[in-house]
């Protein structure tokens, strides 16, 4: 039985430098294993959209242009992800990466939470809701 | 100006406590009738966080049901997610191999001492010892900071995958968590001494809220509440899942069955789980970490049990056949072991019914499951959600 069990590590604190990491102004490595933003590689994904069936979220959105000129665009929703991995698990391709350094995601406006990946002709007809003209012509 | 309402002779007086902040941070409600200052009765409410949870499940795939069971709890979740993939396992009739078993117990054993570590904080602020509950806290981030480099995260960690786990595990990182243990052993030394000497604190635990073997049994009581009455209960013995087979547990027990017995079987099994994580690291099977899951799940219907940092975690999961569970049916430990809450407080003080709350390591949100709207003349209805809205109106105007 005794009184003031903890008087040491009250003295230790007193002259110990805090615990707590002063961010932003001192800003940590993130390690390797760490799941931020997620990046799509057009060149092997074949647009099976097992990515997006298995995501938790609804994060992800795989949009057709033309299935057999593998013409795809990646719509990636930020603001719904929980940087699960999932996606990244049930890519077979192996398309799907997780950086481990872009975390600081927060921002004052929804616009830019939508991230598009793909070809930019590809991106910018989806963006402006019009179907490319080359496929246009195809489709008649 | 109010007139206080004084009970007259022989009745009773009540003490609502809750549903915001009962003691914890979560919502609960307790009424406490008193004789003076000692508690004579106390009644219960749960359900304010229910989130139809398991409601949910029934509109997701087998693998997106698995991230939204993960999330009952913020504490326990890999212990969630890892009943859920055994269970969904087992009806697939595949098993995952015995390195992702490894991982998988060496995860959950790193999560019970972030656990541990953090009801000892919530315990030790409970009962006014805040010194305790900073420096407790402290060194919790230890641990969570070793969780983050091994599966990715601090909390919702994502290890588990159906059919095996995501992350492995290399020399860097096992340097990394064996010298993050020895810290945290000599700290959990101290503590221990903390908690079993210091005169203050024991005069909050000591004697308080006291449960013999027998009422404990009585009561289902799981988990280290249990085992501070000297009831032999842990799933990880009885019933070994994952790879606790390879790493056999020893288990902790106390006789006393007071709160200062629960402080000491859950300081002691940091020790314990520090001896497991070592073991698992020094002898981790080489292998595979995933093997090939099916989209849709044999019809058929299994129970899977695992030992959650607070005692025993039930699943019910049910198949139809289909991509989705057509059933996923959880009990949280919080829910056996709330029940010893009603029945310790009476005879206590007021002012220990935070302390004995705390006491069971009580999770609300994950314990909520449904909410029963009682209806004084026992009538059965069903609302429409215009008239739930009408009622909510109504009630708050």
């Amino acid at each position: 039985m005794k009184l003031m069990t903890m008087w040491k590590d009250a003295l230790e604190s007193l002259v110990s430098s805090p615990a707590t990491e002063k961010y932003p102004f001192q800003r940590l490595d993130a390690p390797d294993q760490l799941r931020s933003q997620l990046h799509w590689n057009l060149e092997k994904c074949t647009g099976c959209a097992l990515c997006a069936k298995d995501c938790p979220a609804d994060a992800i959105e795989i949009i057709v242009l033309d299935k057999k000129a593998k013409r795809f665009v990646f719509r990636y929703h930020i603001d719904r992800c929980t940087f699960c991995g999932q996606c990244v698990e049930s890519c077979r391709q192996g398309c799907l990466q997780m950086a481990n350094d872009e975390w600081e995601l927060a921002a004052l406006s929804k616009q830019g939470f939508d991230v598009y990946y793909g070809d930019d002709a590809d991106v910018q007809s989806v963006l402006v809701g019009t179907t490319p003209p080359e496929l246009e012509a195809a489709a008649d | 100006m109010q007139v206080p309402i004084m009970p007259a002779k022989g009745e009773k007086f009540i003490i609502p406590i809750g549903p915001q902040h009962p003691a914890l941070k979560e919502p609960g409600h307790f009424e406490f009738s008193v004789d003076g200052e000692v508690v004579t009765g106390a009644s219960l409410r749960l359900g304010y966080v229910h989130r139809g949870i398991e409601k949910g499940t029934e509109g997701r795939n087998w693998v997106q049901t698995l991230y939204l069971l993960e999330r009952i709890c913020g504490i326990c979740s890999h212990v969630h997610a890892t009943a859920y993939c055994l269970g969904v396992e087992r009806l697939a009739g595949v098993e995952a191999p015995p390195r992702a078993q490894a991982i998988r117990s060496l995860v959950a054993e790193l999560e019970r001492i972030h656990s541990h570590l953090l009801w000892l904080g919530v315990a030790a602020h409970e009962a006014g010892f805040d010194m305790l509950f900073m420096h407790s806290w402290r060194d919790r981030e230890i641990v969570m900071n070793l969780l983050e480099g091994l599966t990715g995260n601090r909390v919702n960690y994502s290890a588990n995958v159906l059919g095996g786990v995501k992350c492995d595990i290399d020399a860097r990182q096992t340097d990394a968590i064996l010298a993050g243990l020895e810290h945290l052993e000599d700290r959990t030394r101290h503590y221990l001494t903390v908690v079993t000497s210091d005169v203050m604190f024991l005069r909050r635990t000591r004697g308080i809220g006291v449960m013999t073997k027998d009422v404990a049994e009585k009561l289902g009581v799981v988990g280290p509440t249990a085992r501070a009455s000297g009831v032999a209960r842990d799933v990880r013995l009885n019933a070994p899942y994952a790879a606790y087979d390879r790493y056999p547990v020893e288990l902790i027990t106390a006789t006393a069955g007071d709160l200062e017995a629960r402080f000491i079987v859950r300081v002691q099994e940091l020790f314990e789980t520090y001896r497991v994580i070592r073991a698992i690291l020094a002898d981790l099977p080489e292998g595979e970490l995933t093997v090939r899951m099916p989209r849709r799940i044999k019809e058929g219907e299994t129970i899977s049990r695992v030992e959650a940092p607070r005692g025993e975690l039930f699943y019910f999961i049910k198949s139809n056949g289909s991509d989705t569970a057509e059933r996923v049916k959880v009990r949280t430990p919080t829910l056996p072991n709330m029940a010893s809450v009603l029945t310790l407080a009476v005879g206590h003080q007021l002012a220990d019914m935070p302390m004995i709350l705390a006491g069971i390591d009580p999770c609300f949100s994950c314990n909520d499951r449904m909410i029963v709207v009682r209806d004084p003349a026992g009538r059965g209805a069903h609302w429409t959600w215009d008239d739930l809205r009408e009622y909510g109106i109504e009630y708050y105007r």
